[in-house]
């Protein structure tokens, strides 16, 4: 099916699904597809294979937008009457950003930037590049510099977590309860030092018994140095959230056609319209095409590849007819996950495209996805 | 870096980028340990019950270890249940426990303490493959199916980057204890496990720079899904010939086959040189199955490939593949 009509208008577009199903190639040629519609396109991708960044003009980590050549895409075979851009995340550059925004002086920034815990961690910390995924998306349409923004989730544990991401970093950033306990010279803290005292002197020897005095220290530093930037990250979460639950966003679910992924992309599938995100259509990756029906005669076959300069023609017969078995097989195990999905989750928009013999990576790979996606 | 095979080794970790087929590579190990007379321990983390699913939905536990087939056990680690076990083990006093993990003090350092759920995690494992009963280990061998090659590599590595940041406490010596067990390659081996694709090969040899570049011993490279070897480079111009002579019908459609499989052939050997070359280990291919479901049986025929490899199969215990 064409995806254009669903797409239409969207200023979001959001694409998950299991790991290796092929979101970030199905990113990418949903984005060149809007773009070649006349629309100006910005596709962020997590790691992508180098030489599909290298096609999309994205040398190294870039958080920067770079636009993709409209020679090289009308080269590929696509008329490009709008523009393409990419960018690869790169989570500890947005974090750092991040703190540069919202911290109150820049005292306050260096003291975040310099701390061990935030050096150490703040790559994976708290789900930071599900975080930071989202906080680049909600920047990129703020600045409204273009007029869709595609978005490849990360890679996680849970396809969904990138969901809960900016309310995980809150809680994370807040921190309250341990900085009401070590912090108790502050206003709040000596209020709250007072309400929990019962308990929580308790509580801070086992925690200094069992992390050492130091790491204690470091930790609430780490989370005291957040101070003040709390109320710019809860409002950013908040409206990130309005606008991926708007009218203005749609959800892709990428799936490749084995029992695996599909059963995490119905699973996506019903959380994402559970809690109401616009979850628009089923995309069914590399999915092995049958085989017209029909075997031929063996012994005709091996003639006819004897005449064609087959040494051993019988034997060469028996390993092309042993492929074509595979090819069946593949093919109809395909078809039939194509199938599981529509009947659960009660035919829904779906597109599928074909397997091809390698991932793409070049524009032209690329653009054939395109086709099947956008102008099929 | 060399070691003993890696069934030899009590903690095995698979490695991989998401849909290589980790959980299929660990469970096949798993099976190879067990049949060759190991205790072996299959670990899931994070709750992905893939495993469960590939041993006929045998329920895999997190209280206790699930037997999965003769030999072979089975058991998930939650980070939470982990970090209630090891705050019992240290503070031995279960209200002391309960005030804890009530308290919302502690589920703040709990969130906030980067790496805590990996630790602890890593820090049961660790518990696991050294715990000893009646003189001698519970477990010969642990396998571990890892998340995805990112966070893997953080829960690997977790050990090493609390002790740096720990000045002092039991957390400063017990994280030292277990970086020195997963960071010493007789005790510990990492597969590392790709697909014959281009971003699963390189994103294997990037990882397998990134384990030795941390000191953590990569020990075999496992390239899984290779297709069946069937064409020679000089059948590709005669089925070529062959197709050109009768485009149509039922012929045309078996040597269409026939050339995508010898094509796709050819594409995965410059995949498997370029994966042996990015990694310098050992390489151990498995064979694509043609079949409708991954199940069990297919489990057997990957570990009767991975114990024909003697990087993989435990000394004396090599059978011919």
């Amino acid at each position: 099916m064409n995806l254009g009509p669903v797409l239409a208008g969207r200023r979001v577009v959001v694409v998950c699904g299991a790991g290796g199903v092929g979101k970030t190639t199905v990113s990418a040629a949903l984005a060149l597809g809007l773009a070649a519609e006349g629309r100006r396109v910005a596709v962020v991708t997590i790691d992508p294979a180098r030489r599909l960044a290298t096609a999309l003009g994205m040398a190294g980590l870039s958080d920067e937008p770079r636009r993709v050549d409209p020679a090289a895409a009308r080269d590929a075979g696509l008329d490009m009457r709008g523009e393409l851009w990419a960018l690869q995340l790169d989570p500890k550059a947005t974090f750092d950003r991040l703190v540069t925004r919202y911290a109150p002086s820049p005292e306050a920034r260096d003291r975040i930037l310099a701390n061990r815990i935030y050096r150490h961690f703040s790559g994976t910390v708290a789900g930071a590049q599900e975080y930071m995924a989202v906080e680049r998306l909600h920047e990129l349409v703020d600045e409204e510099r273009f007029e869709c923004v595609v978005l490849d989730t990360p890679p996680a544990q849970n396809a969904l977590d990138f969901l809960d991401a900016p309310e995980r970093m809150g809680r994370f950033i807040e921190g309250k309860g341990l900085r009401l306990l070590l912090a108790p010279q502050t206003k709040a803290g000596r209020l709250g030092w007072k309400a929990l005292h019962a308990g929580s002197s308790m509580v801070l020897s086992l925690l200094e018994r069992l992390t050492g005095g130091q790491l204690l220290r470091d930790v609430s530093e780490f989370l005291q140095s957040f101070d003040g930037m709390y109320a710019g990250f809860r409002d950013r979460a908040a409206a990130v959230r309005t606008l991926l639950l708007s009218e203005e966003a749609r959800f892709l679910v990428v799936t490749g056609p084995e029992p695996e992924p599909v059963a995490e992309a119905v699973m996506l599938w019903d959380h994402l319209a559970h809690d109401r995100y616009p979850v628009a259509a089923v995309v069914v990756n590399r999915v092995h095409p049958l085989p017209p029906e029909g075997d031929p005669d063996p012994a005709a076959l091996a003639a006819a590849l004897t005449a064609a300069g087959a040494g051993d023609g019988a034997h060469l017969a028996g390993a092309a007819l042993e492929s074509l078995q595979d090819a069946r097989t593949v093919g109809r195990r395909d078809h039939d996950d194509v199938a599981e999905i529509r009947r659960t989750l009660d035919d829904p928009p779906l597109a599928t495209v074909p397997a091809l013999p390698d991932d793409p990576v070049e524009l032209a790979g690329l653009a054939r996805v395109t086709r099947e996606l956008v102008t099929a | 870096m060399t070691g003993p095979p890696l069934l030899d080794r009590r903690l095995c970790f698979v490695l991989g980028k998401g849909g290589v087929g980790k959980s299929t590579v660990a469970a096949a190990l798993g099976l190879l340990g067990a049949r060759a007379g190991r205790r072996t321990l299959l670990v899931e983390v994070a709750a992905r019950r893939r495993l469960s699913r590939l041993f006929a939905g045998a329920a895999i536990g997190a209280d206790r270890p699930t037997e999965l087939a003769p030999g072979l056990f089975g058991l998930s680690i939650e980070a939470e249940r982990a970090m209630e076990e090891y705050l019992d083990m240290q503070l031995k006093v279960r209200p002391l426990v309960d005030l804890l993990v009530k308290s919302r003090a502690f589920h703040s350092f709990a969130a906030a303490a980067p790496g805590l759920p990996e630790l602890v995690t890593l820090g049961k494992i660790w518990e696991l493959a050294t715990h000893v009963e009646d003189g001698r280990p519970v477990w010969d061998v642990l396998v571990v199916d890892l998340p995805a090659t990112g966070h893997g590599i953080a829960l690997l590595e977790v050990a090493g980057r609390v002790h740096e940041l720990a000045a002092s406490g039991p957390i400063r010596e017990q994280s030292a204890k277990i970086a020195e067990v997963v960071g010493h390659p007789a005790a510990t081996g990492i597969a590392v496990v790709a697909r014959p694709e281009e971003l699963a090969v390189t994103e294997a040899t990037e990882a397998v720079a990134a384990l030795r570049e941390k000191g953590l011993p990569a020990a075999v490279a496992v390239m899984n899904g290779v297709c069946a070897r069937r064409f020679t480079p000089e059948d590709v111009p005669v089925l070529e010939a062959a197709l050109a002579a009768t485009p149509d019908g039922a012929a045309a459609t078996a040597v269409r086959a026939a050339l995508a499989h010898a094509h796709r052939e050819r594409r995965e050997q410059g995949q498997s040189a370029q994966l042996a070359e990015g990694v310098d280990l050992p390489v151990v291919e498995l064979p694509e199955l043609i079949t409708a479901r991954m199940d069990l049986d297919g489990v057997g025929i990957l570990a009767g490939a991975l114990g024909a490899s003697p990087a993989v199969a435990p000394a004396g215990t090599r059978v011919a593949g």
